[in-house]
């Protein structure tokens, strides 16, 4: 499992949203919990995730504000917004489609 | 909506926001550190600074921050080479100032519209002869302009019966004519006015589509013979004399003391249809007119516009009128000579008013324009090159940005701001050039014959087009230096070494330089033309003596002299005149000798025929006229007092007309015919004397034959206006009071009236010479300075970067001379690919500026050799001193610090 996967282009919005569904997390927080649910398979740089999540911030998906982390520290919470919900399920049915259209077409030669 | 609201918010509360975020990052790589440790985690967290941009830049609005933060750095950079900013700054506003300026003048006179209903439904009607003179056609005689134009001549006067005949067809939904008044005596209310005016047909008006301010417009029945006398009064006019211009109406007033009932009030803003010309009156054509100007089908005067009926396009209806107007000047030839050249009918848009103005401005304007065109070319290539020298300078910095992590793209547009700030900082003081420019523009422009009633200012329009011209002059000059120092090699720039520095030989800078010096060509062969023309012009023999003549008018037909009256009265007061202690003599004559154009028409020996090439200027004086204009008889006497008191026949000729009539014979003795028009009895004169050539009109013309007579003779016409010169001691002008006492006791209903000196007459005739050698001169200075200015950093950046290797060479044995020569043979290899590609240039330019050249030619050698020249002259001096600060490299001191 030391294979990483690059991420797919505009894809880290959908990761960020759908992690913030658990509950508000600061950007640290957040590239470890994507981290760790896809095994290790992806990693989110640094270098992406705090533009994104600004940029979701000022399109009102999100909002963020200051609050002590568990170890007493102060930390930017990330939390979905109602808009931010919505953007979710509709860029999820969009992946799903995806997703089942990517797999049709590349096992459909196991199953004829 | 709310989130452009939220983003503005952020923008001011920008530094929290950064502070914010730099706090964000470091609870980031704390949380990192305490998993991973601190070097792993900073090396996995990477550029913090790229981080921080690209965050910033999903915030918005960047492109403003960053905005600011380019106009504060070039800012600060331009205070730190302030040499540099001003040099560019001034050369920028000299070019951009004398663009707008011109500009200016050519949207006063091209692309302003009429004020009137519907102007793009005028049309003005013209006419085109494939003749360019028009002595021995149908027009006989006419009044009016007509201009060169496609080796023809055209004109847009007509014939009274040309009007009558369009006025019948379909096409138009109304024609209308018109004519200028020039003088106008106008006396209302006890109180009397010199203003300017307009003869105008029934329909003129309602043609406009103009709604009075008060009263009535006129009506057809108001523009006939017998009709009773209204007049309708420009609103200036009316609201300067008569306060609210509703209570202008009914009023009676005198217009060259004949009585006139105020009909109406035009709207405000209005005045006529030529930008030339501001009429204040307007006065039925029938009123203003003679009848033989309404018969005579040979007198060409009366102006004509229409409007086109709904649907009806330009291009239809030439077609439609050509032919008739074809079939009905066709009827009016007497014979085949008349019949080869008739005048073709033209329509043209009239939805800006007449081009006559055009006609006679708009080439100067045109050619002025392309000077001052040139000279702003000149000057972003010389910014354009100083920058490319800085770009070189900056080499480090650029090679930091970009290693740093600024985007190539990012950085251009941050150089692209200093040099759009540079020329809008240029802009703005090119503009303030530019008001300064139009106001002295205006006199230099107008000539005594010509005067300019333009209006230009600085609308919209013309701020609108300087203000595009500095962002495009920016852009202009500053993209490729930017391209060029944004293309870095960042390791060698950083480490500033000359890590394989291909000197190329020739780079963008050198044909900068080449550009630069081609246009300067350009503009100093232009400015040698029109030098040498002026001092051809100025070197012309007049004939008489200039200096110290008064010179003024006196109307006093307008004031209700008549015939025989009136001769007594100019007599009488030109013998006053010639007793003002002061005053030596004092001479009268119908128009002035230099500065008004003249009078011609064909005067041949008796029983001659008259050669239609071949026209007499006629100029008629009072007594001792010659002896005032220090004209020298060579034979005979000059016209005297005798000569009026018996009204004789007599006539006083030039040499030249002595040797074209009379194959230089004695001429004295001899009769002379003038005035054979048909249907007129020719008027017979005996010549008394012959005068030395002198100069009667225009000065650019051949020598004319001239025939002087006596004023109370009358040959054509009434008599009205005349002109009086006295010869002074002194100051001319100090004469001017005692004059215009005379004249009050005389008659105090006469006014005096353009008071000049002769000499300022003739130097009037030559401003548009003067306007030309004075601007070009200096524009070519001015060219020249920049462009030696663009050579000379050039070549001290070239002998900067090859001061290695001048050293090495200098080291192996290479006398000093042969390193001048090498760094001079680049200069003039430059200059000369310069010359090379102006000369041809050069020669297409000139056909467009011939028409303003007298004496010379425009592919006159010695200008053209005095231009390379000059030319070759400040090239070699500028290059001179790189190229000696070359030849003082201390090869040791060179090679050290390689």
């Amino acid at each position: 499992m030391n294979q990483k996967l690059d991420l797919l282009q505009g894809t880290l919005d959908l990761l960020i949203l759908r992690t913030l569904l658990g509950g508000p997390a600061h950007g640290h927080a957040i590239a470890k919990h994507i981290q760790r649910t896809s095994e290790d398979l992806l990693q989110v740089e640094t270098g992406s995730l705090y533009p994104a999540l600004h940029r979701l911030e000022a399109k009102g998906w999100i909002e963020a504000s200051w609050a002590l982390s568990d170890k007493g520290k102060r930390a930017r919470y990330y939390k979905l917004k109602r808009e931010g919900r919505k953007q979710l399920s509709s860029e999820r049915s969009k992946w799903d489609a995806f997703a089942r259209a990517m797999g049709l077409i590349l096992t459909a030669d196991e199953r004829s | 909506m709310n989130t452009n609201l939220r983003k503005l918010r952020w923008l001011f509360a920008r530094r929290r926001r950064d502070a914010e975020l730099a706090d964000e990052l470091a609870f980031h790589l704390e949380q990192e550190a305490e998993e991973r440790g601190y070097d792993a985690a900073r090396r996995e967290l990477g550029n913090i600074g790229l981080i921080k941009e690209d965050t910033r830049a999903s915030w918005g609005w960047t492109w403003v921050e960053q905005l600011l933060q380019d106009v504060r750095y070039a800012a600060r950079t331009m205070r730190k080479s302030l040499a540099f900013t001003a040099l560019a700054t001034l050369s920028l506003a000299l070019g951009i100032g004398a663009n707008t300026a011109i500009f200016s003048f050519i949207d006063a006179l091209m692309m302003r519209s009429l004020r009137v209903g519907e102007p793009e439904k005028l049309v003005t009607l013209n006419w085109h002869a494939s003749i360019s003179r028009m002595r021995g056609s149908v027009l006989h005689s006419g009044s009016g302009s007509t201009w060169k134009e496609g080796g023809g001549t055209g004109s847009g006067i007509f014939p009274y019966a040309a009007f009558e005949l369009l006025h019948k067809t379909e096409v138009f939904s109304n024609v209308f004519g018109y004519f200028w008044i020039r003088s106008a005596n106008f006396y209302a209310r006890g109180q009397a006015e010199a203003t300017t005016g307009e003869l105008v047909t029934g329909d003129y008006f309602r043609g406009l589509g103009l709604v009075p301010a008060a009263g009535r417009f006129f009506v057809a029945d108001d523009d006939r013979a017998g009709a009773a006398a209204v007049v309708v009064l420009g609103f200036d006019l009316a609201h300067r004399r008569f306060g609210d211009v509703a209570s202008a109406v009914g009023e009676s007033v005198l217009i060259n003391n004949r009585p006139y009932t105020v009909a109406g009030v035009a709207s405000p803003g209005f005045s006529g249809l030529d930008p030339a010309q501001s009429p204040e009156l307007y006065i039925p054509l029938h009123s203003g007119e003679d009848a033989r100007s309404f018969d005579d089908e040979h007198y060409y005067w009366l102006l004509i516009s229409a409007r086109l009926r709904p649907g009806m396009t330009i291009a239809q209806a030439e077609a439609q009128l050509g032919p008739v107007f074809h079939r009905w000047v066709e009827s009016t030839a007497a014979d085949d000579q008349e019949r080869a050249h008739l005048p073709q009918l033209v329509l043209k848009n009239g939805s800006k008013g007449l081009d006559t103005l055009r006609g006679n401005f708009s080439k100067p304007l045109f050619v002025l324009l392309g000077v001052a065109a040139s000279i702003l070319a000149i000057a972003c290539a010389n910014i354009a090159n100083l920058l490319l020298a800085r770009a070189t300078a900056r080499r480090r910095e650029m090679a930091v940005r970009l290693s740093i992590g600024a985007g190539r793209w990012r950085v251009i547009r941050q150089l692209l701001t200093e040099s759009v700030l540079l020329a809008s900082i240029g802009g703005a003081a090119g503009t303030l050039i530019a008001i300064w420019g139009v106001r002295s523009l205006v006199p230099l422009l107008s000539s005594a014959t010509r005067p300019l009633t333009l209006k230009p200012d600085l609308n919209s329009h013309v701020l609108a087009a300087a203000i595009a011209l500095s962002m495009v002059t920016g852009l202009l000059f500053g993209l490729a230096p930017a391209l060029q120092a944004t293309r870095v090699d960042v390791i060698p720039a950083l480490k500033e070494v000359r890590a394989n520095d291909r000197t190329r030989r020739f780079t963008l800078s050198h044909v900068l330089v080449v550009g630069q010096i081609t246009l300067s060509l350009l503009l100093v062969l232009g400015a040698s033309l029109f030098v040498r023309t002026l001092s051809k012009l100025e070197s012309v023999q007049l004939g008489f003596n200039r200096e110290n003549i008064l010179l003024f008018k006196l109307d006093a037909a307008q004031a209700g002299h008549t015939t025989p009256e009136i001769f007594s009265f100019y007599r009488d007061l030109q013998t006053r005149f010639g007793s003002i202690p002061g005053v030596l003599s004092a001479g009268v004559a119908q128009t002035p000798l230099v500065g008004e154009g003249s009078w011609f028409t064909p005067v041949v020996p008796v029983g001659k025929q008259p050669n239609p090439d071949q026209d007499t200027r006629v100029l008629m004086v009072g007594p001792d006229y010659l002896a005032t204009m220090r004209i020298p008889l060579i034979a005979g006497r000059e016209l005297d007092d005798r000569d009026f008191a018996r009204s004789a026949a007599v006539a006083v000729v030039n040499e030249k007309y002595v040797k074209a009539y009379f194959e230089g014979r004695n001429a004295l003795g001899q009769r002379i015919v003038m005035n054979m028009r048909p249907g007129k009895a020719p008027l017979e004169f005996e010549i008394v004397g012959v005068t030395k050539d002198f100069r009667y009109g225009d000065l650019k013309e051949e020598l004319p034959t001239i025939a002087f007579v006596p004023f109370n003779q009358i040959p054509f016409g009434r008599i009205g206006e005349m002109t009086y010169s006295l010869r002074t001691v002194g100051d001319p002008l100090a004469a001017v009071a005692t004059t215009r006492e005379i004249v009050r006791q005389a008659d105090a209903r006469v006014p005096v009236t353009h008071i000049t000196t002769q000499a300022t007459m003739v130097e009037q005739t030559m401003t548009q010479e003067i306007l030309f050698a004075r601007l070009c001169s200096g524009f070519a200075i001015l060219a020249l300075a920049i462009a030696c200015v663009g050579l000379y950093g050039t070549m001290s950046y070239t002998v900067a970067r090859r001061t290695g290797e001048i050293g090495i060479r200098m080291a192996l044995g290479a006398p000093r001379a042969r390193v001048v020569w090498m760094i001079m043979r680049q200069v003039a290899i430059m200059g000369a690919i310069g010359v090379a590609i102006g000369l041809p240039a050069a020669w297409a330019t000139s056909r467009v500026v011939k028409s303003f050249l007298y004496g010379i030619k425009a592919d006159d050698p010695s200008s053209i050799a005095a231009a390379i020249g000059t030319m070759a002259i400040a090239v070699l001096v500028a290059g001179f001193a790189p190229a000696r600060r070359a030849s003082r490299i201390d090869p040791v001191i060179a090679l050290r610090s390689e």
